[in-house]
C-alpha cells in the first residue's frame, strides 16, 4: 500500500492487491491475528480495531496505516480475483512467496491478450520503515521502466543496472495476459 | 431524414479518414482513426469494401503508434469479417520487421487472434468456401513469416511474443487432451477448441500434417534451450521459452517426454553470463517444474520423481513438498502415478523391485531417499504402490510388467485404472494414436513416420514400444496365412512400434499376457536362436519357425527380422535367389536397426555364435557400402558393448528379464538415424560406373551432413564433428566435399554448431598442411584452408549481425590466420582503405572488426602487431566515426595492456608530430612502422608454423606499411585542412587522458605546428582539459609553459576554471607562474575570481592596462565570482577600484582608465543607478577626489537622469568641499551643474568661484540670473553673490557685512586648502 500510495501520487495508475485467502492484520499476539475478507474496506477494519484496542494499533502503527489506506481506496482487493481490473504493464511484489503466487496465477490465465507483463520482486521486510524505503525502490525502477522505450528489449540491463546501484537482489519473470 | 442518415456514416468516415491521414501530430490522429474504427467495423460494416484500401495505406504512416493502431484495427477488421485478411494480412506481415517493437508486437498479437480464430472457423467450417481456404492461406503466410522471428534474434520483446505464437501455434496444432472430442456448440470460445474435432479430415487441415508441424515447432523451441544455443539468448527470451514450454507440457502431457529432459538439464549457471540474473532463471526454471508437477495428467507421472529432485536442487524443496502433498491428497490419483493400469501390490513384485535396484547404486540412493521422502502416513497398499512407481520411473520398461494374478484381480484401484485405461488419452497413447494415424495412411507418410519417430525421446519412444506389447497377440497367427502381409506387418510394428491395426483388432484380453509367463518362451527361444544364424545355408526353411515366437517377444526377433526387411525393398520373389553372403550382408544391415538385442541375446546361451555373428558383421562389413562404414564401425562397437552388458544383466535370476529391456530402451537412440540413413540402400550388389560411385558418394555426404541436423538433437555432437570433418578431408578432390560441408556450415551458422565444425575442419586442413613433405600437397592444403577460413569469415561478416561475436571467436581459435583473413580485417576496421572499397559498412561492422582485432590481439601474441596495425590504421581514419571507434578501442582496451602500450604511444606520437611538421610526416610514420614489423619479425619466432608464417607475416607488414605510405602521402596534400590534423591527432589526444605525462608533447608542439594544427588543437583540448581536470601533470606543465603554448596555456586555463572553482593548486601555479616566468596579467583572468580580495584589487591597475576585450573579461569574471563565494567585487567595489588607479602613479594611460570606466558604465544591468549612487557617494568623501570623479558624475547623468536630483546634492557636497580647488575636477564641476541646471548648487559657491564660473561658460550668466532673480531665492542669497550676478550693487552695508563673513570664509577655506594640499602631497609622496 505504502507503494500504491507513492506511486499514485507520482502519476502512475496502478492497483494494489493481497495474494493470501484473507486479509490479515497483526492482532494483540501473534496467535490472534485480525482477519478479515477482501472486499471490507479499511474503514469498517479502522472502526474495528479502534474499538478493540485503540491504545495497541494505534502504537504498532496499524491504525495510522489503516487510515493512509482507505484515502488511497476503499478496501483491500485480491490479486486472484482482480481479472476484471484489465492487464497490467508491470507487476511488483514485496515477497519472494507472492511473487510465486503471481507468477503461477497468470500462468494458469488464459493468454487470450497476448500482452507482456512484467513481473518484478523486490524483497522488503514487512514493517513500515522498510516499506518506505520499498516504496521510493519500486517507483525509481517504474521511472526507469518508463523511460526505456520498450522494456522488453531492455529489461536485461535495468534490473542489473538496478542490483547495482540499489544493492538490492530483484527477481523478475515475464508473463503474459 | 433517411437518406441523409444513410449517407452520414460514409461522409464522416471520409471526413474522419482525411482528418487522420493529413494531420501532423499523434493525438489527432489517433482519435478520428478510433472513431472511423467505431463507425466502420461496428456500425455501418458495408463501407469496409472502400475503407480498408484506404486504412491499408497508412502502414507507411511516419508515427508509430499509427502503424501500431493499424495493427491492432487488422484484428478488429479481420475477426469480424474474414473477406479482407488477404488484403490485411500482408500489412501485419511488414509489420514483423517495423523498426518499432510495439508495432511489430502489435502485429503478432493481432496475427495469433486472427491465426486462432480463422482456424477455429476453418475446422468447424464456419466459412464458405471460397473464403475459407483464401483466409487460411493468408493466416498460414502469416505464421511463416513469425516463425523466423522466434527463432532468430532480434528485438526481445518482439521475439518473446513471436515464441508465444509459436506455443499457441503448438497447442492449437496438437489434441488437447481434457477438451471434448466434439466442437462444442459456439459458447465454448477459443480455448475450448481442439484439433482432434477435425479428425475426420478436411481438404485444408490434415490433422497429421498440423501434428507433424507442431512437433518440429516444438523441437525448435528445445533447441533454442538446448546448451549451446542458449547461451546467446537474452534472458527475457529464456524465461519466455521457459514458461511457454511448462505451459505445453501442462497442456499436451504428451509432450513431456521431451520438453522435461531440455529443462531439468538447463543449468541456470551455464546458461548466464552476467551471473547476476542466474536465480532469476532459477527461478522461472522452479516455477516451471512446480507447474509441471501439479498437472495431474497420468503422463505427467514417470516424471514426477524427476522433478522433485529437481526442485530439490534448486532449493524449492518446501513448495515442492506441498505440491506433492496436494497431489497426494487427491484419491484418485495414486493410481495415476504409476502410469500402469495394473499397478503390483503383492510381494513378488516388491521383492522384484528390491532385486532390480542394486543394479546401479546410485539409482539405489535415490529410490531409497524418495521413498523415504514419500511414504510418510499413508497405509501400507499405498505405499507399495508409490514404491513401484518410482522405480518404473528410473526404468520405465518394469512398468509393463503386468502380473497375470494382477490384472484378474479387481481391486476397486484397479477397476477405475482399467476402465479409464482403454479410453484414455495419456501421452504414449495419444503418441501411439498418432502413429496409428500416420501407419494407416502408407506409403505416402513414411517421411512424416521418420521425422516423428526421430524427433520423440528415447524413453519416450522405449513406452511406446512397451505399450504396444500388450496388444500383441497371445498366440501366433498361422505361418500360412499371408505370410508376407504378417511379416511387412511384423516389422513395421517393429520399426515403429505400434500398428494402427493391431490395436483395433486386440481385444483388452491382451493385457493379460504378461512378461512373467513370456518368460519360459524366451528361455525356449534362446535355445533355438543359434539356429538362424550357424545354419544360415538353408535359410529359407530355416527362418519360419522363429517367426511365431518373435511375434510374442520382440526383443528376441533376431534374423527374422532380417528377412522381414526384404518384401519391402525387393519384389517377393527375389528372397529366394539370395546367397548366404548376401543375407549375412543384410543381417549386418539389420543388426544395426535391432542393435544390441540381436548380439546380446545370443550371447547369453551361446557364445560361439556371438563370435560367428560378429566374424559376419566383419565380412559384410569390408563388402558393403562405403558410406555406412563409420556408422555401421560405432554400431558394431557399441553393440559389442551392450552385448557384454547384458550377458552380465542376465543372470539367472528371473527378474533379470527387466534389465534386457532397460537396454533395450538404451539402444533405442542407436537405431534411429541409423534407420534413417538405410532407407535407400540397394539390397543387391550393382556394378557402378565411377561415376556413379562418386554421385553416390557425393550424395550420401550430403545425407550424412542432413543427418547432423537431426543428430544435433540427441548430443554427442563433438565426436561426431571430427568424423564429419574427417569425412570432408577424406573424400576425394572431384566432388566438393568441403563445400558441402560449409555450405551446410553456413545455411545456420549458429544453430548447427557452426563454429565448433568448422575448427574441426580447419584444424583438420591445417594438421594436413603441416605433416605434408611434400610442397605441392603441403601447399594445396594449406591454400584449401585459407580459402575455407576465409569463406567462413566472410559469410559470417555478411550474414550475422555485426554484433555477433562468432567471427572473432573464429579468428581467435582457428590454428593460424592467413594474412587474407588479416586483410580482410583490415578492410573491416578500415572501410575504404583497403583493396575492395566497396564496403562502406555502417558503424556496427566497424565495431565488429575492432573487437575481433582486440581478441586477437589478447589471445594470439604471434599476430600481435599485425593486428596492432590495423587497430592503429583505424585510429587515424578518414570517416570520424570509425575513427571514434577504433580510438576507443585502442585508448581504452589496448593501452592499458603493457605489452603494447608503448608501440601505441609511438605512433600517436609520430602522427602527432607528423602534422605538426607538415610534410615530414610519411617518413617518419614509415620508420616507426619498420620499427613495429621489426618487432613483430622478433615475436614471431615461436610460431609453430614456422617459416611459412613468418613469411607471411612479413608480406603482411609490408602490405600494411604500404598503404600506410599511400595514406600519410595524401595526407600531407591536404594537410593544411584542419580535419586532416584532427585525424591524426584524435588518438593522440585520446592517449592523453590515460596517460597524461603525454600532455607536455602537446604543448611542445604547438608552438611549431601549422595554424589549421594550432586550431584543430584548439578544438580538442577544452575536452580533453574538462576530462583530466588540474592534474599534477597538467599544472606541472602551467608551471612551466614550453614557449610558444601562450595562447593554447590561455585556453586551458579558460578552460579549467570554465564553470568551477578553481583548485588552490591551480591558483597557486597560475599565480606563481605569473610572477615567475610570464609577465602577462591576462594569464590571471581565468582564476581572478578565485582571487583573494586585497590581492585582486593590488592587480587592479594591471587589469586596467590590459586591452579593453580582455579587461572587460576580467570584469565579467570578477563580478560573477565562484559559485560559492558569490562575486569577489561587487560593482561598486570595481568601480571604486577603477577610480583609485592614479594613471601617473600606476603608470597607466588615462585614457586606459577611462575606458575601464566605460565599459563599467556599458552594463547597464549590473551598475544600476544604485550603484552609481553608492560608488558616488563614496568616492565624493575620497580626499584628494579622484581624478576621473566629475567625468563619472557626468557619465552617470548621461546614463541615468533619473538620478538628477542625487548628483545635485553630490554638486553641493562638492561645493563644501571647495572643488575649485581640484581644477581639473572644477571644469567638470562646472560643465555638470550647467548640464544639470543646478542652480542653487552654483549659487552656493562663494562669490569668487561663481564669478570664476560665470567667466568660464558665459551661457551660464543668463539662467543663472534668471534663476537668482526669483524673489524668494533672491532674497536668500548672499549679497556678494548678487552683486557678481549683477543684481545689486557693491552697496555700503553689504560691503560692511562682507569682509568679516568672506574673511572668515576666506580664512577656513584656506586652511582647509592648506590641509588638503598637505593630505595630497602625502599620498603623492
Amino acid at each position: 500500500m505504502e507503494a500504491h500510495a507513492l506511486l499514485r501520487r507520482e502519476g502512475f495508475d496502478v492497483s494494489s492487491y493481497g495474494t493470501g485467502a484473507h486479509v490479515k492484520l497483526p492482532g494483540p499476539s501473534l496467535r490472534e491475528p485480525n482477519v478479515y475478507e477482501f472486499g471490507t474496506p479499511y474503514k469498517q477494519m479502522f472502526d474495528d480495531l479502534r474499538r478493540k484496542d485503540p491504545e495497541l494499533y494505534k502504537r504498532n502503527g496499524l491504525l495510522p496505516m489503516l487510515k493512509r489506506n482507505s484515502s488511497v481506496k476503499l478496501a483491500p482487493q485480491r490479486w486472484q480475483e482482480n481479472a476484471a481490473d484489465g492487464s497490467f504493464d508491470v507487476v511488483f511484489s514485496f515477497e519472494e512467496r507472492v511473487f510465486d503466487m503471481v507468477v503461477e496465477d497468470l500462468h494458469n490465465r488464459e493468454h487470450a491478450l497476448m500482452k507482456t507483463v512484467l513481473v518484478i520482486n523486490l524483497d522488503v521486510k514487512d514493517n513500515h520503515e522498510e516499506a518506505a524505503v520499498g516504496a521510493r525502490l519500486a517507483l525509481d525502477l517504474c521511472k526507469e521502466l518508463e523511460a526505456a522505450e520498450s522494456w522488453d528489449d531492455t529489461i536485461d540491463e535495468i534490473v542489473p543496472a538496478f542490483e547495482r546501484q540499489h544493492r538490492r537482489k530483484l527477481l523478475y519473470s515475464i508473463s503474459f495476459y | 431524414m433517411v437518406g441523409v442518415m444513410a449517407s452520414c456514416p460514409r461522409d464522416k468516415a471520409l471526413s474522419l479518414f482525411n482528418s487522420a491521414k493529413f494531420s501532423i501530430e499523434i493525438p489527432s490522429k489517433l482519435e478520428p482513426l478510433r472513431q472511423l474504427q467505431e463507425i466502420v467495423v461496428y456500425r455501418d460494416p458495408t463501407l469496409l469494401v472502400e475503407f480498408v484500401p484506404h486504412l491499408m495505406e497508412l502502414q507507411s504512416e511516419h508515427f508509430s503508434p499509427i502503424r501500431k493502431f493499424l495493427a491492432e484495427m487488422i484484428g478488429e477488421i479481420g475477426l469480424k469479417h474474414r473477406q479482407f485478411l488477404p488484403e490485411m494480412v500482408p500489412v501485419l506481415i511488414s509489420f514483423l520487421k517495423d523498426d518499432t517493437p510495439a508495432v511489430a508486437k502489435q502485429a503478432i498479437t493481432t496475427g495469433t487472434n486472427l491465426f486462432r480464430s480463422t482456424l477455429e472457423d476453418v475446422a468447424l467450417q464456419a466459412l464458405p468456401d471460397s473464403l475459407r481456404e483464401s483466409s487460411w492461406t493468408c493466416m498460414l503466410n502469416f505464421k511463416e513469416a513469425v516463425y523466423p522471428v522466434a527463432f532468430q534474434s532480434g528485438s526481445e520483446g518482439v521475439r518473446s511474443l513471436a515464441v508465444r505464437f509459436v506455443e499457441a501455434t503448438i497447442l492449437l496444432f496438437t489434441p488437447d487432451p481434457n477438451a471434448s472430442s466434439r466442437p462444442v456448440p459456439p459458447e465454448g470460445k477459443s480455448e475450448g477448441f481442439s484439433i482432434s474435432w477435425i479428425q475426420g479430415g478436411l481438404p485444408l487441415l490434415a490433422a497429421a500434417d498440423l501434428a507433424l508441424e507442431a512437433s518440429k515447432n516444438l523441437g525448435m523451441l528445445l533447441d533454442l534451450l538446448r546448451s549451446p544455443s542458449v547461451r546467446g539468448l537474452p534472458y527475457s527470451v529464456i524465461f519466455v521459452l521457459i514458461n511457454s514450454l511448462s505451459t505445453i507440457a501442462r497442456k499436451r502431457p504428451a509432450f513431456f517426454g521431451r520438453i522435461l529432459p531440455v529443462l531439468l538439464v538447463l543449468d541456470p549457471s551455464t546458461v548466464v553470463i552476467k551471473g547476476a540474473l542466474v536465480s532469476n532463471v532459477r527461478h522461472a526454471l522452479k516455477n516451471a517444474f512446480l507447474a509441471c508437477l501439479k498437472c495431474t495428467h497420468p503422463g505427467a507421472a514417470p516424471w514426477r520423481d524427476r522433478l522433485v529432485n529437481a526442485l530439490k536442487s534448486l532449493n524449492a524443496g518446501d513448495s515442492s513438498e506441498r505440491a506433492l502433498g496436494q497431489f497426494d491428497n487427491v484419491p484418485g490419483n495414486l493410481n495415476h502415478q504409476t502410469g500402469d493400469p495394473h499397478a503390483p501390490k503383492d510381494g513378488t513384485l516388491s521383492m522384484h523391485v528390491s532385486d532390480a535396484t542394486p543394479i546401479d547404486a546410485g539409482r539405489k540412493r535415490s529410490v531409497a531417499e524418495d521413498a523415504g521422502d514419500l511414504a510418510h502416513g499413508d497405509d501400507i497398499s499405498g505405499k507399495r504402490v508409490r514404491h513401484v512407481a518410482l522405480v518404473s520411473q528410473e526404468s520405465p520398461m518394469q512398468v509393463i510388467q503386468p502380473s497375470p494374478e494382477k490384472s484378474q484381480e479387481s481391486s476397486p484401484l484397479n477397476m477405475a485404472q482399467s476402465s479409464t485405461g482403454d479410453g484414455e488419452s495419456g501421452p504414449v497413447q495419444q503418441l501411439v494414436a498418432m502413429l496409428g494415424a500416420l501407419v494407416a495412411q502408407g506409403e505416402s507418410a513414411v517421411n512424416s513416420l521418420e521425422v516423428l519417430i526421430t524427433s520423440i525421446s528415447s524413453d519416450l519412444l522405449a513406452e511406446v514400444v512397451i505399450y504396444n506389447m500388450r496388444f500383441l497377440p497371445s498366440t501366433r497367427p498361422s505361418p500360412e496365412s499371408g505370410e508376407e502381409e504378417t511379416l511387412t506387418s511384423c516389422n513395421i510394428s517393429f520399426l515403429i512400434s505400434n500398428a494402427s491395426a493391431e490395436i483395433k483388432q486386440l481385444s483388452g484380453t491382451e493385457h493379460t499376457m504378461s512378461l512373467l509367463s513370456a518368460l519360459p518362451q524366451i528361455a525356449s527361444l534362446l535355445d533355438m536362436k543359434p539356429l538362424p544364424s550357424s545354419s544360415s545355408a538353408d535359410l529359407t526353411e530355416e527362418r519360419k519357425p522363429p517367426i511365431p515366437m518373435d511375434l510374442s517377444i520382440p526383443a528376441s526377433n533376431t534374423s527374422t527380422t532380417d528377412v522381414a526387411v526384404l518384401p519391402r525393398d525387393a519384389p517377393a520373389s527375389s528372397i529366394v535367389p539370395i546367397s548366404d553372403e548376401e543375407v549375412n550382408q543384410l543381417a549386418v544391415l539389420e543388426t544395426i536397426e535391432v542393435g544390441a538385442l540381436q548380439t546380446g541375446i545370443p550371447g547369453l546361451d551361446d557364445v560361439p555364435s556371438v563370435e560367428e555373428l560378429k566374424e559376419a558383421l566383419d565380412s559384410s562389413l569390408s563388402s558393403s557400402v562405403d558410406l555406412v562404414s563409420g556408422s555401421s564401425a560405432k554400431q558394431e562397437s557399441s553393440s559389442d558393448h551392450m552385448s557384454y552388458d547384458k550377458s552380465e544383466a542376465l543372470s539367472p535370476r528371473a527378474s533379470s528379464g527387466d534389465m534386457s529391456w532397460a537396454s533395450s530402451t538404451a539402444s533405442a537412440p542407436i537405431v534411429l538415424p541409423s534407420s534413417y540413413l538405410l532407407q535407400k540402400v540397394p539390397p543387391l550388389v550393382v556394378a557402378l560406373t565411377d561415376e556413379q560411385k562418386d554421385h553416390i558418394q557425393k550424395l550420401a555426404y550430403v545425407r550424412i551432413i542432413e543427418a547432423y541436423k537431426q543428430i544435433a538433437i540427441a548430443g554427442g555432437l563433438n565426436v561426431r564433428f571430427s568424423l564429419l570433418a574427417y569425412f570432408g578431408g577424406e573424400c576425394p578432390l572431384e566432388f566438393d566435399s568441403l563445400g558441402l560441408l560449409q555450405r551446410h556450415i553456413l545455411a545456420d551458422y549458429l544453430n548447427h554448431e557452426g563454429h565448433e565444425l568448422t575448427l574441426h575442419v580447419l584444424y583438420r586442413l591445417y594438421g594436413e598442411a603441416e605433416r605434408e613433405q611434400d610442397f605441392v600437397s603441403s601447399s594445396s592444403a594449406s591454400s584449401t584452408y585459407e580459402i575455407f577460413l576465409l569463406t567462413v569469415a566472410e559469410t559470417l561478416r555478411d550474414s550475422l549481425p555485426a554484433a555477433d561475436k562468432s567471427l572473432s571467436r573464429l579468428f581467435g581459435e582457428v590454428p593460424y590466420l592467413p594474412k587474407q583473413a588479416l586483410k580482410m580485417l583490415e578492410s573491416l576496421c578500415s572501410p575504404g582503405n583497403g583493396k575492395d572499397g566497396k564496403d562502406l559498412q555502417a558503424g556496427d561492422r566497424v565495431t565488429q572488426g575492432l573487437s575481433a582485432v582486440w581478441s586477437l590481439i589478447l589471445s594470439r601474441p604471434p599476430i600481435r602487431d599485425l593486428c596492432l596495425n590495423i587497430a592503429l590504421q583505424s585510429t587515424v581514419h578518414h570517416m570520424e566515426e570509425v575513427r571514434m571507434k577504433a580510438i576507443r578501442l585502442v585508448a581504452n582496451k589496448l593501452y592499458p595492456l603493457s605489452f603494447i602500450s608503448q608501440k601505441i604511444e609511438n605512433f600517436a606520437t609520430e602522427m602527432l608530430r607528423s602534422v605538426v611538421n607538415g610534410n615530414a610526416g610519411g617518413e617518419s610514420t614509415n620508420i616507426d612502422r619498420s620499427n613495429l614489423s621489426g618487432g613483430q619479425i622478433d615475436s614471431t619466432e615461436g610460431v609453430p608454423k614456422g617459416g611459412q608464417l613468418l613469411k607471411e607475416a612479413g608480406l603482411a607488414t609490408a602490405d600494411i606499411s604500404s598503404n600506410i605510405n599511400d595514406s600519410s602521402s595524401a595526407k600531407t596534400l591536404s594537410s593544411s585542412s584542419i580535419s586532416e590534423a584532427q585525424r591524426c591527432m584524435s588518438l593522440f589526444f585520446a592517449l592523453c587522458t590515460k596517460k597524461r605525462s603525454l600532455l607536455r608533447e602537446i604543448f611542445l608542439n604547438y608552438g611549431s605546428a601549422p595554424d589549421a594544427v594550432k586550431q584543430a588543437v584548439h578544438r580538442h583540448i577544452p575536452i580533453l582539459i574538462r576530462t583530466i581536470g588540474s592534474s599534477p601533470e597538467l599544472l606541472s606543465i602551467l608551471s612551466d609553459p614550453p614557449t610558444g603554448s601562450e595562447s593554447l596555456l590561455m585556453q586551458v586555463l579558460h578552460t579549467l576554471t570554465d564553470g568551477t572553482i578553481p583548485s588552490p593548486d591551480l591558483i597557486y601555479t597560475v599565480k606563481r607562474l605569473y610572477d615567475s616566468k610570464l609577465k602577462d596579467v591576462g594569464i590571471l583572468i581565468p582564476i581572478v575570481s578565485s582571487l583573494p580580495k586585497d590581492e585582486l584589487l593590488s592587480l587592479f591597475p594591471q587589469l586596467v592596462d590590459l586591452p579593453l576585450e580582455k579587461f572587460k573579461a576580467a570584469l565579467v569574471r570578477i563580478l560573477k565570482g565562484s559559485p560559492n563565494m558569490g562575486p569577489v567585487l561587487t560593482p561598486a567595489e570595481v568601480l571604486i577600484a577603477i577610480h583609485e588607479i592614479d594613471p601617473e602613479r600606476d603608470g597607466i594611460p588615462l585614457k586606459k582608465v577611462t575606458d575601464a570606466c566605460s565599459a563599467c558604465f556599458e552594463q547597464r544591468v549590473v551598475f544600476t543607478q544604485q550603484v552609481l549612487a553608492k560608488v558616488l557617494n563614496q568616492l565624493v568623501e575620497q580626499i584628494p577626489l579622484p581624478l576621473l570623479f566629475m567625468r563619472t558624475v557626468i557619465q552617470t547623468i548621461g546614463s541615468f537622469p533619473a538620478l538628477v536630483d542625487f548628483i545635485m546634492d553630490i554638486l553641493s557636497r562638492l561645493v563644501s568641499k571647495q572643488i575649485w580647488k581640484y581644477p581639473k575636477l572644477w571644469v567638470g564641476f562646472l560643465k555638470c551643474a550647467f548640464q544639470t541646471k543646478s542652480y542653487n548648487v552654483l549659487l552656493q559657491l562663494p562669490a569668487a568661484q561663481l564669478e570664476n564660473a560665470l567667466t568660464r561658460t558665459p551661457a551660464l550668466r543668463q539662467p543663472l540670473v534668471a534663476h537668482a532673480n526669483q524673489p524668494n531665492i533672491r532674497s536668500s542669497l548672499p549679497r556678494s553673490t548678487l552683486v557678481v550676478l549683477g543684481l545689486a550693487q557693491d552697496t555700503q552695508s553689504s560691503s560692511q557685512a562682507q569682509p568679516s563673513l568672506s574673511s572668515a570664509d576666506a580664512g577656513t577655506s584656506n586652511t582647509q586648502a592648506l590641509t588638503d594640499t598637505t593630505k595630497e602631497a602625502k599620498t603623492v609622496g
